[in-house]
């Protein structure tokens, strides 16, 4: 078993990933809560985004350009979807909804492979600025790119949950996400309500998936699916409804999983971690269900 | 009817959403594994940055020094050659097979093998066995080859080991998989996984290096490929430690964390990945500034792309060490590196990567076969192009820093001496230190093994 001072550097790459997680939780969350739709394209877009950032840097274009680029693109392709394809399945289950955003997310790794594709070896990246700068605590070197990831997870988490709750929009949504039927007879204009919430999803694909170039890396298939599922899992312990349960779980799966790397028995497996944490967590609570429907019946 | 989104709703939801992740985790797993077959396994990369050559500008070699007869093409009967390479997203080897033809086509325009054109079939295949065994089938019973040259595919040699040992066919390829070296019927001219890694972990334990961690990606065959390292720096009295990384990495900078704590202040990171696995390990250390942390960065031959060079930065130069298997072209004036350069000109244009250890394989595969085709007199046949290629003894390719030998062994290792580069401002260039020709050592015991049935190739003179 490693010592302690062996696991601490893998606190900061850790949190910085947890980070990243918890703001995609978020976003998934919410788009959840407003929509009914769980979101599984989020990663796609991302990676889409930062592709094309990446051609942007390469083109010369100055860096800031590139990533407000990838963000804005997260924004406009989640929205298009949304307003396109959401109306229409609307009136469709859960299981329809969120299919569909596996199309998407496919038409979109499938487009990503064609536009850039690995031939001759060739390895896109993407650098920040912040990647050069840092501080050391003690051992642990720590940089600035590192830092801005945990601190959007916090900020992002703690926006999203004072703007669901203090906003006329974000009370609108709460009051989709509990009744939808009677939020729309009330006269909330459903649709400007759910675009919000698709953009507001969208934006933070294109956030997440530029910082997971940088700290993870510019590869489709990693942010694409990676991502997805990482913060899927922190959602759904979360019960798609509790955005402090899902940046806490976010933050977790992201120390547990880099906490794992220097144990070699078992860090190959380290990737089953989101799956790991979620089937406790829904066990758990799937157990208390039972256990007070019992005590209902009886 | 809209409905809210709790109670049996939410349940539905949750059940959608494990089941997503199933399915996601479905898909990623399924891309990792064909990546990973590839980090295994891949050959020297393709430089598609390095499009300028080595020796253009000062060339004084034409393309009409690939054949006999300079300006006259081949008109006679053809000669049928084929060859397999892997080609899908992700892996792409076929600027082996298609420098290959590009030198073939050169021949063909200058007199061709005694007046014979070549006819090449090139093949590419997606890592199917079944696919795979069908093409060499094809090959050989409707295309009628008498010989395959450019073999480069990720499971070809333990698929059809056994079917060209049947039909008598003596593969010439750029080996990658296990049997491209322990078979009887095939020979590569570069050194492929195991002994390209051999040959990291021999320069840093020569430049001083006092603990090694091995890393490379998790797929079936990394324990044969680990087993040579660990050979050769236990034979030093060196420890060594392995590690095996998922592939696509998705936590570079932990793994980097990783490599660094193992190997040391004093020791030296190995690593046995493709360039964009590599990349990502080598750039997560530089962000987290643990480039320092060890002593030195070795790479098997994989990461000798300028591209790879280029995106380090000059942070790197005389700190990563590459295991080079075959010439360094950067800088190279050799008769040998301009006609590479003339041919590419002239014929590569299928070559997409342009200059680099692909293109240079598939030359080097083309050269040796054309010389063993030249020493036919009598009818071109299975038969006698496997005598021809077994007769290549001592051959100088201007590529390799041996003499080329196919020979009539039960194994075939004939590239067993390697250079080693290192970045310098955005392209690899031979380390000033050790970096000349060094053969592998033997304490491999696959090496020492294939030493004793074949001897120790001299120098290429």
């Amino acid at each position: 078993m490693p010592s302690w001072a062996e696991f601490q550097p893998y606190i900061v790459t850790g949190l910085a990933l947890g980070g990243l997680y918890a703001l995609s939780g978020v976003g998934l969350v919410v788009l959840y809560r407003a929509t009914g739709v769980l979101n599984l394209a989020f990663g796609a877009v991302g990676a889409m985004g930062a592709f094309i950032a990446y051609s942007l840097i390469q083109a010369g274009d100055p860096g800031w350009v590139a990533w407000i680029t990838c963000i804005v693109f997260g924004g406009v392709v989640t929205l298009g979807y949304g307003m396109v394809f959401g109306p229409a399945l609307a009136g469709r289950g859960p299981l329809v909804q969120s299919i569909s955003t596996l199309g998407l997310a496919l038409v979109l790794f499938g487009v990503i492979d064609l536009a850039w594709p690995t031939t001759g070896g060739q390895s896109p990246s993407i650098s920040f600025p912040t990647d050069n700068g840092g501080f050391s605590v003690g051992q642990l070197q720590v940089n600035w790119t590192q830092v801005i990831a945990l601190a959007l997870g916090v900020a992002i988490t703690v926006g999203t949950a004072a703007f669901l709750r203090f906003s006329k929009l974000g009370t609108a949504m709460r009051a989709m996400a509990n009744d939808r039927e009677i939020t729309a007879t009330l006269g909330v204009p459903i649709r400007r309500v759910e675009a919000a919430a698709w953009l507001g999803c969208g934006l933070l694909a294109g956030i997440a998936g530029i910082m997971l170039a940088d700290l993870s890396a510019l590869d489709d298939t990693t942010l694409t699916f990676t991502v997805v599922i990482s913060s899927l899992a922190a959602a759904l312990i979360g019960q798609l409804r509790s955005i402090p349960v899902t940046f806490a779980a976010a933050i977790v799966i992201g120390l547990v999983h880099d906490l794992i790397t220097p144990i070699t028995q078992i860090s190959n497996y380290q990737d089953m971690t989101p799956f790991v944490l979620a089937a406790i967590a829904l066990l758990v609570m799937s157990r208390g269900q039972v256990l007070s429907r019992s005590r209902e019946e009886g | 009817m809209n409905r809210p989104f709790h109670g049996r709703t939410r349940t539905a939801a949750a059940v959608v959403a494990a089941v997503a992740l199933g399915v996601l985790a479905g898909c990623s797993s399924s891309s990792s594994t064909t990546s990973a077959s590839t980090a295994t396994s891949a050959p020297a990369s393709s430089s598609a940055a390095s499009s300028p050559s080595s020796s253009s500008s000062a060339s004084t070699v034409s393309t009409s020094s690939c054949g006999t007869k300079p300006g006259v093409a081949a008109t006679g009967t053809p000669i049928n050659i084929g060859a397999i390479n892997t080609k899908q997203p992700g892996t792409d080897f076929s600027d082996i097979e298609n420098m290959a033809g590009a030198y073939f086509a050169c021949v063909n325009a200058n007199g061709g093998i005694n007046g014979h054109p070549i006819k090449f079939f090139p093949e590419t295949e997606q890592t199917n066995p079944s696919q795979i065994a069908a093409l060499a089938k094809q090959l050989v019973t409707t295309d009628h080859v008498v010989g395959m040259m450019g073999n480069s595919s990720i499971i070809e040699c333990s698929v059809d080991a056994a079917y060209w040992k049947s039909v008598g066919i003596d593969v010439l390829g750029a080996g990658i998989d296990p049997e491209c070296y322990s078979t009887p019927n095939t020979a590569s001219v570069n050194m492929g996984p195991r002994y390209s890694s051999d040959g990291a972990v021999q320069y840093v334990l020569a430049q001083g290096a006092s603990k090694i961690a091995f890393d490379q990606s998790n797929v079936p065959g990394t324990a044969y490929i680990a087993a040579g390292p660990n050979a050769v720096a236990k034979a030093k009295g060196v420890s060594i430690q392995d590690f095996t990384e998922n592939v696509p990495i998705t936590s570079a900078n932990a793994i980097a964390t990783k490599l660094v704590t193992a190997a040391g202040p004093s020791g030296a990171v190995v690593l046995n990945f493709t360039p964009p696995e590599a990349l990502l390990i080598l750039q997560a250390a530089q962000k987290l500034n643990l480039e320092d942390r060890v002593k030195y960065w070795a790479c098997s031959t994989p990461c000798n792309t300028d591209f790879l060079a280029t995106s380090l930065g000059p942070k790197w130069n005389g700190k990563l060490f590459v295991n080079a298997e075959l010439t360094p072209l950067d800088g190279n004036t050799s008769a040998t590196a301009q006609l590479f350069d003339a041919i590419l000109k002239q014929y590569g244009s299928d070559v997409s990567g342009g200059v680099g250890s692909f293109s240079e394989m598939g030359f080097t595969i083309a050269e040796i076969g054309t010389h063993a085709l030249e020493s036919i007199t009598g009818p071109y046949t299975i038969a006698s192009v496997s005598a021809a290629l077994e007769g290549v003894s001592n051959y100088n390719t201007g590529m390799l820093c041996q003499g080329y030998t196919y020979g009539s062994y039960s194994e075939h290792i004939p590239n067993n001496m390697d250079y080693t580069v290192t970045p310098d401002n955005g392209k690899f260039v031979e380390a000033s230190t050790g970096g000349g020709c060094t053969l592998i050592s033997a304490s491999d015991p696959q090496i020492a093994a294939y030493r004793a049935i074949a001897g120790t190739a001299p120098m290429a003179s």
